[in-house]
């Protein structure tokens, strides 16, 4: 099941940031301090991995929050 | 249609140079980045890299690689009907680094020299361009010399080397199987803006500017769109991959290593958990020698599977993809070839 929680917890992992943070649907994702390009590559890749779907990065940069992320997923 | 078959083209050996130089991508930054550096070498899996000296061309560590692998092949100087060199970091602009090589290596001037422009991309199509002038029975025994300069101390990525490769006319020798691909339109991906015809050198390329993490860079800095980058290889390599197996009649299982081009440790990861590969068949040199741009193929090669190659018949799929943007995948068999330890120079 694709649950947003089970999204979340993937995200984390594949941004791989240093210092932990607390993440809701509602998080923006520029406000996360280290959310960057590596970050970003990270999650094209976990698209790509653990849910078999192709994004690029002009999909990741319309995105605003994790829940605009997540919808991402049902294209 | 990119896909084609070269027949009595024996693949004869190949030698492999690295500088001696030893760069860390943890230690040798500022000590503000360490924590930053620590999260991007787990990501890209590139702990320390080669980086040449100053005074250093890529032509210098490739001219070490094919004297050896000369020496060792027991061909003379005046066999070698062919020298082609494919880098994009000549010793010169003009002329072609291969026809000074020419020189240096003591070859024939009946010998065909001259550069091929290609970078992460450029073993297959090497191997494609020199076998395909062994098959056509016009020469007989040829050199190719891959690999760049790229490392700087600030790039994580980048290292240097450089290799040769030698083939030969071998009536009967098992085919070599390809699949050659370009496409131009993301040529923007990975460029150098400045210093070609386009728009040449001028005072204020060399004037730096601050970007929005406070990093220097100057406008003839090098290019390079990360995600633009992975999009292009993990969705293009995997599919050529399986497309020259299909056309070589062979099953994946039929292929004993898969070597690819190092580009970090998420690209070539990701090209491997689509292909369903076990890591023990796709050899890595990432963690060592970092990103060795089109050396990156043989430099693998002699790394890690030189002991493997020396004992038995071996099949190979090699995976090129990069710059351009550009990617090709080969399917060889090696047999009672030449590989000579890794060099330091």
């Amino acid at each position: 099941m694709n649950n947003i929680q089970n999204f979340i917890e993937k995200f984390l992992e594949a941004v791989d940031f240093q210092d932990p943070v607390d993440v809701t649907p509602e998080t923006v994702l520029t406000e996360l301090p280290e959310w960057d390009s590596l970050a970003a590559l990270g999650v094209i890749v976990m698209f790509d991995i653990e849910y078999s779907k192709t994004i690029i990065g002009d999909d990741l940069k319309r995105c605003v929050t994790l829940q605009d992320l997540f919808k991402l997923l049902e294209r | 249609m990119g896909l084609s078959t070269l027949r009595n083209v024996r693949f004869a050996g190949m030698a492999s140079c690295i500088p001696r130089r030893v760069l860390s991508n943890v230690e040798d930054c500022p000590p503000s980045q360490r924590a930053e550096r620590e999260r991007l070498v787990r990501n890209i899996g590139i702990e320390h890299r080669r980086i040449s000296s100053e005074w250093q061309c890529f032509s210098d560590l490739a001219v070490v690689a094919a004297e050896r692998l000369l020496d060792e092949l027991r061909w003379s100087r005046s066999e070698v009907d062919a020298l082609i060199v494919l880098t994009q970091s000549p010793d010169y602009l003009i002329p072609s680094t291969a026809i000074i090589l020419q020189d240096r290596l003591g070859l024939d001037h009946a010998t065909i020299a001259y550069d091929v422009n290609l970078g992460c991309s450029a073993y297959p199509f090497g191997l494609h361009l020199l076998g395909s002038m062994i098959a056509s029975g016009a020469i007989k025994k040829a050199l190719m010399l891959v690999g760049d300069k790229c490392a700087t101390v600030r790039d994580p990525l980048f290292s240097d080397a450089g290799t040769a490769t030698a083939l030969e006319f071998c009536e009967g020798a098992p085919p070599m199987y390809f699949d050659l691909n370009s496409d131009g339109s993301g040529y923007k991906a990975i460029m150098l803006p400045v210093g070609g015809h386009r728009e040449p050198y001028a005072p204020h390329h060399s004037i730096p500017h601050r970007d929005e993490h406070g990093q220097l860079h100057r406008p003839s800095d090098l290019i390079l769109d990360g995600p633009a980058v992975l999009s292009f290889s993990t969705q293009r390599v995997p599919p050529a991959v399986e497309r020259t197996v299909a056309y070589a009649g062979m099953q994946m299982d039929d292929i004993e290593f898969f070597v690819f081009h190092q580009a970090n440790r998420m690209i070539n990861e990701t090209i491997r958990k689509k292909l369903r590969l076990p890591e023990q068949r796709v050899p890595s040199t990432l963690k060592d020698l970092g990103n060795t741009s089109g050396a990156s193929i043989p430099v693998t090669i002699t790394a890690r599977l030189t002991e493997a190659l020396r004992d038995k018949q071996q099949r190979l799929l090699l995976g090129g993809f990069g710059i351009g943007l550009s990617w090709g995948t080969c399917i060889l068999d090696v047999q009672n070839a030449c590989f000579p330890e890794m060099l330091e120079a």
